[in-house]
């Protein structure tokens, strides 16, 4: 064998065996961010453990507010920690809302996917207490605050035995101990149900394409199909992309918030730092708002209703029939329009918690009038399965003639060669202008520009890798 | 389909390996994350001794020969040290002469001030071996006609550390009589108020508190204008 000139990427997959990672290659239609919304949340599930295991070496338990603000104030990087794990659940939460989605639109929960949409939102319901959990961590006003309403939920429940569980027994010390080990299980847990989530994507396949499918399910990528090509390198460098992607999202924002021009200006339930001290004077004038995430709820505890029936109607419902769509819904149907009810319910569905959300954060801990209550989920109801309906029966009318014709192969417009190298030579160079100023930052006076340099490092180059691989995709 | 021309894609891959290599060359240095901001003091404060309920403590009450193994911290409260009431075979108090201390490890020397007090008899020492650190019970007071069993044979009236042997005279300065140490216990420098016959700490002479890399950091202050004493049994007198 001749010694040909080896690059460095066939050096590490021969030392690392990366040729034989059994992952399933993908046809190159799937290089898209829509076949990747799982992998924009598992990238944020994998920042969320690095800068919370970095957290852990300086959480106190016994002195949460403080050992927390010490995390930002004193501790070099500190600031780009804590505001980037805040920003990363956040990030996580919203990549799991539109992955979720967009899996319903698709029907990618039917057969042969079930147990990976039963799986996917047993890991949103936890996500989502994980957050409520890392976020009374802090022991801030907003913390505490969510620690008592907590408590006064599962009161409401009649569920108090319950209390002590997950909050202690009643000393600060430890409520915090607790909050940390029930944030650090519940991740751990979310982590095995990911590990059981992608086995069974890996081994189902991508949901491909639902023209190719012809919008029936079982939908599945034929293994043989020539366009598939192996896992490595084209799904490795573009899984690259994508983590740096998010990333660079995740490490941004926050930077940007925590400007402190900016930073003034910032509503308190988007702020990157936790709230003032429960005990401090500004504490009163902070509304006992929950994380933006859960405003919905607290808009529902304003209703009405008793405690039971907001916390039923809000969460409990909701995730059971979440739990059950893919048992209930077993036709082979993969168009959204052609499951006209539950696509109608889940518009409805998410036009209420987004006016839910919007009402809790404009009118936090008004009452609601039985009359307002009508007028704000009346309408959206009526809207939308109206609505749905009627495409419904559009739809039916085109859609032989739609799968008829035939799949065209259609790819976005390649960009000019020397546009595109030009493109990835100015990202480099200011890559590596971004990377020599950012040395000249001190890390605890000038953390969110570090930050800000760090998102736009890992941007830029995720911009370099979907340049580079616009090119060999072709 | 596009042109795919080889020296392009090289190019292209460069310019992303490039980009790379600055991401995380930038980020390299956010390990310093790891390091934990120092906490500690500035400069010695000048701590008052007290006793346990914050009283003041007379130099007359300091025991003679550490029948109790007096210790407080100074100047930071994870460097704990005994105060020693110095005596002579009959338990009166003697007085500690000034000496010049040599620390075996560098050659160098430096002055122990002697005791201070009404006999001059009362001295205080680091209670953290310089060997490898071994503290109370390990490291104590051998009173008069407690015999240590040291490398030089049974000896009284000296520190011993039983972890691994080491022996220093508090009679001079808690200079190096055995090893394996190779350096003296620290001293303390006390201040005695002879109106009043009350005790102060000043600052600290002689080789770095073992484990700290100077002895005002690696530890937090302690808070007050006070550092009180706790009288500890004699693990020698078993
Ligand atoms: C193994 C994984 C994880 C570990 C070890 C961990 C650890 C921690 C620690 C120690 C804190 C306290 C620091 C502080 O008070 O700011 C914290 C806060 C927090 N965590 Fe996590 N965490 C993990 C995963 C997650 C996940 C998966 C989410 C949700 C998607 C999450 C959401 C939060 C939130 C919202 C906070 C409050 C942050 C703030 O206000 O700055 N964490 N986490
Ligand atoms: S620690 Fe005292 S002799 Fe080794």
């Amino acid at each position: 064998m001749g010694m040909a000139k080896r690059s460095i990427g066939d050096w590490l997959a021969d030392v690392f065996h990366l040729r034989d990672i059994p992952f399933m290659g993908v046809p190159s239609y799937m290089f898209s961010i829509e076949y990747w919304l799982g992998g924009v949340a598992s990238a944020a599930l994998i920042w969320q453990a690095l800068t919370g295991l970095l957290m852990l070496l300086y959480y106190q338990p016994s002195d949460a507010y403080n050992s927390t603000m010490a995390i930002i104030h004193s501790i070099p990087f500190g600031a780009i920690l804590s505001s980037s794990h805040l920003y990363g659940a956040y990030v996580m939460i919203l990549a799991v809302y539109i992955h979720g989605l967009h899996v319903y639109f698709k029907g990618a929960y039917k057969r042969p996917r079930q147990f990976q949409w039963v799986l996917g939102v047993l890991m949103f319901t936890m996500v989502m207490i994980t957050s409520f959990v890392g976020y009374s961590m802090t022991g801030d006003v907003l913390g505490v605050d969510a620690v008592d309403v907590g408590k006064g939920i599962l009161a409401g429940l009649h569920l108090s035995a319950l209390t002590p569980i997950f909050f202690g027994n009643g000393t600060d010390l430890d409520l915090f101990t607790r909050l940390l080990g029930w944030h650090v299980i519940l991740a751990a847990l979310i982590a095995l149900l990911f590990a059981l989530h992608f086995y069974l994507a890996e081994q189902n396949g991508f949901m491909p394409d639902l023209k190719e499918a012809k919008y029936k399910a079982p939908a599945l990528l034929d293994k043989s199909d020539q366009r598939i090509k192996p896992w490595w390198p084209r799904n490795f460098v573009f899984m690259l992309g994508i983590i740096a992607m998010t990333w660079g999202v995740i490490l941004t924002i926050p930077s940007i918030l925590a400007i402190p021009q900016v930073l003034d200006k910032i509503p308190i339930l988007f702020s990157p730092f936790p709230g003032p001290s429960p005990t401090s004077p500004q504490a009163s004038l902070v509304p006992a708002y929950p994380p933006w995430f859960f405003l919905f709820m607290y808009k529902m505890a304003d209703m009405p209703f008793p405690l039971a029936v907001d916390v039923s109607m809000g969460g409990l419902i909701p995730v059971v029939v979440l739990l059950i769509v893919p048992f209930v819904d077993r036709s082979e149907d993969l168009h959204p329009l052609d499951r006209p009810f539950l696509t109608a319910l889940f518009i409805t569905g998410l036009t209420w918690l987004v006016e839910l959300s919007i009402w809790g954060a404009g009118q936090p801990g008004i009452p609601v009038k039985p009359l307002w209550l009508l007028l704000v989920i009346v309408p959206p109801f009526v809207i939308s399965f109206a609505g749905i309906y009627a495409l419904h029966f559009v739809w039916r009318g085109v859609k032989q003639r739609i799968i008829n014709k035939a799949v065209s192969n259609s790819k976005p417009l390649p960009l000019n060669n020397k546009l595109l190298t030009a493109m990835g030579a100015l990202v480099t160079a200011m890559a590596v202008i971004i990377m020599l100023l950012s040395f000249t930052l001190n890390p605890v006076t000038q953390a969110p520009f570090i930050g800000l340099s760090w998102g736009s490092l890992m941007l830029l180059f995720a911009a370099d890798v979907f340049i580079y691989f616009n090119y060999e995709l072709r | 389909m596009g042109d795919v021309n080889q020296s392009r894609r090289t190019f292209l891959k460069s310019l992303a390996i490039i980009a790379g290599a600055s991401m995380v060359v930038g980020l390299l240095r956010g390990l310093e994350v790891l390091v934990p901001p120092s906490v500690g003091l500035t400069s010695f404060p000048t701590l008052q001794l007290v006793d346990e309920n914050g009283n003041p403590i007379k130099a007359s009450d300091v025991p003679v020969n550490g029948q109790k193994m007096a210790m407080f911290n100074y100047p930071l409260s994870n460097e704990p040290n005994y105060l020693l009431n110095l005596g002579n075979d009959s338990n009166q108090p003697v007085e500690i002469p000034a000496t010049t201390v040599t620390i075996p490890a560098t050659g160098k020397t430096y002055e122990f001030p002697g005791g201070v007090g009404p006999n001059k008899s009362i001295v205080a020492y680091s209670a953290i071996c310089e060997h490898l650190g071994c503290t109370y019970p390990e490291l104590t007071f051998y009173p008069p006609g407690v015999k240590a069993l040291t490398f030089n044979g049974p000896m009284d009236k000296v520190i011993h550390c039983s972890c691994h042997g080491s022996t220093y005279d508090p009679y001079r300065g808690a200079a190096v009589v055995t090893g394996p140490t190779t350096k003296p216990l620290p001293t303390v420098q006390l201040k005695w108020d002879p109106s009043t016959d009350y005790l102060y700490a000043v600052t600290m002479i002689g080789p770095t508190i073992y484990g700290h890399t100077d002895d005002l950091s690696g530890g937090s202050p302690i808070s007050g204008n006070s550092t009180s004493v706790a009288m500890l049994s004699n693990p020698a007198l078993g």
